[in-house]
């Protein structure tokens, strides 16, 4: 009894003594915070309502690697050494890099800790503007991290915590108290882990294009190794590209650990790694609905940690016209759905030189002729005559695929100047390219018909594509972008498109006959299959009457198994046609509220489809565990970065690998 | 461009305080003058339509009335206006002419009895004010605003929010000279914050400043059914609190009355039971994915004001495991069974593992204690879900402890057996709850009946045998084509329905399930009985294995505010003619920081009746 008593007053005197240190501790912290923290750019791609949880802390939980994955161990009452369950996944069974690099790769088991503080740039090439991009790309690399050190790892998510009783505190001794946290991070912010610096070099010999190309060389190496208290890495790669990958690469070997409060990395890597295919896409319509610059700028970020590398920017369609162009402000004016709802060309130079410090590049699409029609229709009043035909047509299932209607005029050569005039612009803002989108697809000739009776309408449809693709060598300084992309449809089934010039996306079934037609034929192709790639399916009809435009919804394991160039058995000649892949992302039911979920992680099931394209010898429908794994890992790197994926699983899965397959 | 910068411009330019507030004044009075003639450009059809002048569908009648925006034409246009869920009574007038106000300047007053019911319309008040100015699109002060008195009389003092409470209410605006009158009489205040409800969905923000609200409108209402719910799975994924408010936010602008708090679940144990502090220290997925008992008093209140229970699930003997594995450490012995054990396919119909052990008295202890707080932290009046659902008999089965058990007490290992076994489980339960319930609250007389899920125990054959009807309520989870909600009603038990193939919005993400649009969810009926109070409502489903807080608000919404019209006001209508409606109730859930889902372009919802 007395015995207890006494206890109890050691046990209090401990405690002042320990809330005195922790004091004096908060001054001090708060000195290094502002210091360490002090940013001159904000994060354009955070979200606005900061609606971002917290990450928790997960004190209760130890974990420890057996046979290749991590065990969840309790941790309540225990006074050993805790692993954190990132720092075990990070040091257990595979290396943890999404996409999986297609080199044999090595990590050593030994890590180290430090600080963001401690990072340090040496670039190393000859080339200026490779050198500027690289400083760039570093810039964000670097607040990625300061980001994942800086997150709010919530002590205390129970709102109630701080105002409780003590007598809950007493209850709970042993989880996580609000100065447990800040006795974590001011020691965390003192000793600044076991490195002195982290030098990362880059070197970039070969080539000093940073301009985009189906012929950019994106291999990369990297290596660290330890000399005392330094760590060097290095990444060498023959382009800017190659090399931005591997920062990517290097910023998924490093992690936050919630124990110590501090980065860590690998003391030995060595990673060698190049893509299986050069196109590896992502687009998203923002005619449908409208996306704010941020929300595109977060989802190029996350393109970005994906080693995506194309974003199809399918700007407008017959709903609505976002664009301002500089020579027909009034596409926009009578196209857009409000005036805040619009894309400046300041705005799409700023994501385009925004997606190229992450390695993307931006891909803007006009689709026509069809898929044109709001907007378009003020050409009688400037005496332009019909820019456009059939928009907004009722009954619209006569003229088009999908309400409202709208297709342009084949035979208004101010239609054609004004394509022009956009090409050119947009080009512009976009940069040199040697891959450039025409839209072309689902062409409803009855629109036409009602116009045109007299002419053979697929010839004119025809027509107006290679007319288009004029216009667009006029645009282009007079030369043609080697590849010309355009949607599958009716016309690229006939032969009268030259497939010396034009590229073709597929997005019909994955099974359909054209497949095969279109790369015996000769054309190069994009894959986007509507039954694996199209992000957009499985939300029901939008519309009262009718079947849902496709269905059901694909999920992350639909997107990773497919892959077409297998099933179809390519020939080595046919597969070279193969440029790469897409996933789509249509937004009749999708707009800013929830396109971070309906694009992540499953966006990134396909860039590693693409990047690796790992063979699967499993089952049709079952997706290794290694993958669930890494995915999981992945997706909780997104999460950390703001960008709102969607669960893989229930969250007992994520800390329990291996237990739900 | 970009109006918001407009006034700032000026301001900037002049750089003078004063000339700024004349600046003001001025453009304040060219827009209010703007607003009476020329920007007044879109016409009501009468077949529901709101049409901006240019695009005027040709054969179609218009009411000669004009309207500034399509939010404003939408106030009035159709019997319902913009009104979700539609009104039930037989008086929904609403007139064409509008007036416009600052939220700011809206004056109460309150007339109940008691001082309890009078602070809860207070708080109402506040809440009304702050959700008014979520419609501002624009400046919302106005210098010269038309005066809006609300009068709010409530019958009733009680606080009282069950099956059987009055959430009728009437609605009555009428404008005069010198102001515009708001008159609300309800039986008890939960009619009263419906009818404020209802009075949000009588304002839209204006394109020139302040908010404009119908001038005259007369609405008599109340709900079908009274369990109108949303249920919500904190376990499989932990949910934020700031989420779970946020869901409580969209289901009071829906008028939903039960969040059915299934928080508990085999993967996690999140909840603090005070008794019993094992169950979230082992059960949680980390110590900052709780919710403290502080926390879920807190969430308790915040949803009353709302007008909505909390009614937590304490799902057993199966969807349990994580959080009960202590036993055998505290010399309880084995409380859970086949916990977390693999191949899981042999134990369970879901990993992680884990059914209860209910040949143990200890875990009958524990649960009793658990109970004890869930009982403190619900009003006296409300109840408990039991769970109840998915008990895999295998498991128990293969577990040698259980089998050797059973044998001891003279039962055989057949089917039979282990249903009894399932079904006193719940009936130890039920009399823990009794004596908890009588104990606390004595006052009240009457032994609460609990809710169940549907199982194998709630099989029509022997469901007598085993679940008195007095005492427990079925929630039923199948297709809308299985008999089961029939044969139960036959049998007088009273349902709480969540039509698996309708109302499931996990569905469509995994396996061969698909997803249901809103239309589906609309469109799917309550079973039809003789006796109508049998079925108490229904509720939707929010499981949360691929779900948590990053998508929780677009998978959730606004397909449960479809099932909030189906509950509240059964209507005999189509989901077609309801859409335009339920547009515009999309768009005020955005407004209040609902990140809801969208349903359909937004060229589609521009342009009404083009896109059929």
């Amino acid at each position: 009894m007395s015995l207890a008593v006494s206890l109890r007053r050691a046990l209090l005197a401990l405690l002042s003594g320990a809330i005195f240190i922790l004091t004096v501790l908060y001054w001090n912290q708060g000195a290094t915070k502002v210091q360490a923290y002090n940013e001159a750019l904000e994060r354009p791609h955070n979200h606005r309502d900061g609606s971002a949880f917290p990450i928790p802390v997960e004190k209760s939980w130890t974990y420890k690697c057996e046979s290749d994955r991590c065990l969840r161990v309790s941790h309540h009452g225990k006074s050993g050494k805790r692993v954190s369950f990132i720092s075990c996944s990070m040091t257990c069974g595979d290396i943890n890099i999404w996409p999986h690099p297609t080199h044999k790769s090595q990590l050593s088991q030994h890590t180290h800790s430090f600080s963001v503080e401690d990072v340090q740039l040496q670039v190393d090439t000859s080339h200026r503007e490779v050198r500027r991009q690289l400083q760039l790309a570093f810039d964000w690399f670097l607040k990625d991290l300061r980001q994942i050190q800086r997150l709010d790892y919530g002590g205390s998510a129970s709102e109630s915590a701080a105002s409780e009783s003590s007598s809950k505190l007493r209850r709970h001794v042993d989880s996580q108290s609000p100065a447990a946290t800040l006795f974590g991070a001011t020691f965390g912010v003192r000793q600044a882990g076991d490195l002195s610096s982290l030098q990362i070099k880059i070197s970039v010999h070969k080539s000093g294009d940073i301009n985009f190309s189906l012929d950019n060389d994106e291999s990369y190496q990297l290596s660290s190794s330890t000399e005392g208290h330094r760590l060097l890495v290095e990444i060498t790669a023959n382009s800017y590209f190659g090399a931005r990958h591997g920062l990517s690469t290097l910023q998924q070997l490093i992690w936050f650990d919630d124990e110590d409060r501090l980065l860590h990395t690998y003391a030995n890597s060595k990673v060698k790694d190049a893509p299986k295919f050069r196109y590896r896409g992502l687009m998203l319509d923002t005619s449908r609905h409208y996306f704010s610059v941020e929300s595109i700028k977060r989802t190029i970020v996350a393109m970005g940690l994906s080693k995506l590398n194309r974003f199809h920017w399918h700007l407008t369609d017959a709903q609505s016209f976002p664009y301002i162009s500089r020579h027909y402000p009034e596409l926009a004016e009578h196209g857009a759905y409000s005036e805040s709802e619009t894309y400046t060309e300041q705005d799409v130079r700023e994501v385009a030189e925004f997606a190229k410090i992450y390695g993307v590049q931006v891909i803007p699409e006009i689709d026509a002729p069809a898929h044109a029609g709001n907007g378009w229709d003020w050409g009688p009043k400037r005496g332009l005559g019909e820019l456009a035909m059939c928009i907004n047509q009722q009954p619209w299932s006569f003229y088009c695929g999908e309400p409202p209607c709208g297709q342009l005029n084949p035979k208004n050569n101010h239609t054609y100047l004004i394509l022009q005039r956009l090409y050119e612009e947009l080009l512009q803002q976009t940069g040199p390219t040697d891959l450039f989108h025409l839209g072309g697809d689902e062409v409803n000739l009855d629109c036409w018909a009602q116009y045109f009776n007299d002419t053979d309408l697929r010839g004119l449809w025809c027509d107006f594509m290679l007319q288009a693709m004029a216009r667009l060598k006029l645009a282009n300084n007079g030369v043609a972008p080697k590849y010309v992309a355009v949607w599958s449809s009716a016309l690229t089934n006939t032969k009268c498109l030259p497939h010396s010039q034009f590229a073709v996306q597929v997005w019909g079934g994955s099974t359909w006959q054209e497949n095969y037609d279109l790369l015996d034929n000769g054309y190069n192709v994009i894959f986007s299959h509507v039954d694996a790639w199209y992000l957009d399916c499985g939300f029901g009809s939008w519309r009262a009457t009718g079947d849902a435009a496709c269905a059901p919804y694909r999920t992350w394991q639909n997107v990773y198994k497919h892959r077409p160039w297998e099933r179809m058995r390519l020939d080595k000649k046919h597969r070279k046609q193969v440029l790469g892949g897409e996933a789509c992302m249509w937004t009749e039911q999708v707009d800013e509220n929830q396109l971070d979920n309906r694009l992540w992680p499953r966006s990134a099931a396909l860039a590693e489809r693409l990047w690796s394209d790992p063979s699967d010898d499993h089952d049709i429908d079952i997706v290794p565990p290694d993958v669930f794994r890494r995915i999981s890992l992945f997706r909780n790197r997104l999460v950390e970065l703001g960008i709102r994926a969607e669960a893989l699983f229930p969250k007992y899965c994520a800390q329990n690998p291996g237990e739900c397959i | 461009m970009r109006f918001s910068g407009y006034n700032r411009y000026h301001c900037s330019v002049f750089a003078s305080l004063c000339l700024c507030f004349a600046v003001g004044a001025a453009l304040t009075r060219a827009d209010e003058a703007d607003v009476n003639s020329a920007s007044r450009k879109w016409l009501c059809s009468l077949t529901d339509i709101c049409t901006s002048e240019s695009e005027l569908l040709p054969g179609v009648h218009y009411d000669p009335a004009r309207f500034e925006s399509q939010r404003d034409c939408r106030l009035s246009c159709g019997k319902y206006g913009a009104i979700w869920p539609m009104p039930t009574g037989k008086e929904c007038t609403i007139s064409n002419d509008r007036v416009r106000f600052d939220p700011w300047k809206v004056r109460f007053h309150v007339v109940a009895p008691g001082e309890a019911a009078t602070q809860f319309l207070r708080e109402t008040n506040r809440l009304f004010v702050s959700n008014l100015l979520k419609e501002c699109t624009r400046n919302c002060t106005l210098e010269s605003s038309k005066q809006i008195l609300v009068r709010a009389t409530v019958a009733n003092e009680t606080l009282i929010l069950d099956w059987a409470t009055d959430e009728s209410y009437a609605l009555v605006v009428r404008t005069t000279e010198t102001a515009t009158f708001v008159d609300i009489q309800a039986g008890t205040v939960y009619g009263a914050r419906h009818a404020f409800e209802t009075l949000t969905n009588l304002v839209a923000g204006s394109v020139s400043n302040g908010l404009l609200m119908v001038s005259a409108a007369n609405i008599t209402d109340r709900p079908v059914y009274p369990h109108r719910g949303v249920l919500l799975d904190t376990a499989r994924n932990f949910v934020p609190l700031k989420f779970l408010r946020s869901t409580l936010d969209a289901m009071a602008a829906s008028k939903m009355n039960v969040l059915h708090w299934h928080v508990v679940d085999t993967h996690s144990f999140p909840l603090e039971i005070t008794r019993v502090p094992e169950m979230q220290r082992y059960g949680a997925y980390s110590t900052s994915q709780t919710y403290s008992r502080q926390d879920a008093l807190n969430l308790v209140k915040y949803a009353r004001l709302r007008g909505i229970r909390i009614l937590i699930e304490i799902d057993g003997p199966s969807h349990a495991g994580n959080g009960w594995q202590w036993g055998p450490a505290a010399g309880l012995g084995n409380m859970s069974v086949c916990l977390n054990q693999s191949p899981w396919r042999r134990f369970c119909v879901q990993p992680p593992c884990g059914q209860l052990n209910p040949l143990n008295d200890h875990m009958y202890a524990v649960m009793k204690e658990i109970f004890e707080d869930v009982a403190e932290l619900g009003a006296p009046e409300e109840t408990l879900h039991m769970g109840g659902d998915e008990v895999f008999l295998p498991c128990w089965n293969n577990t040698d402890e259980i089998r050797n058990g059973m044998r001891e007490r003279g039962y055989d290992l057949s089917e039979q057996s282990f249903l009894r076994l399932w079904s006193q489980f719940h009936q130890k339960n039920l009399n823990a709850w009794d004596e908890i319930n009588e104990r606390m609250f004595p006052d009240i007389k009457e032994p609460k009946p609990v809710i169940i899920w549907s199982s194998h125990l709630t099989n029509p054959k022997y469901i007598e045998a085993y679940l008195p009807k007095e005492r427990f309520i079925i929630q039923t989870w199948v297709d809308s084509s299985d008999a089961l909600n029939r044969e139960l009603l036959t049998r007088g038990y009273r349902l709480i329905v969540s039509t698996k193939n309708a109302w499931y919005l996990d569905h469509g993400f995994w396996g061969s399930t698909s997803y249901y649009n809103w239309r589906t969810v609309y469109s799917s009926g309550l079973p039809v009985t003789r006796n109508k109070d049998q079925v108490l409502g229904g509720e939707v489903c929010m499981w949360s294995e691929y779900v948590d807080q990053n998508s929780l608000e677009s998978r959730i919404w606004p397909r449960a505010g479809a099932a909030a019209e189906r509950l509240w006001s059964d209507p005999k209508s189509s989901a077609f003619l309801a859409q335009r409606r339920f547009y515009r109730y999309r768009e005020r859930l955005l407004a209040r920081g609902i990140h809801a889902d969208a349903v359909t372009p937004h060229w589609c919802v521009l342009h009404e009746g083009m896109c059929l």
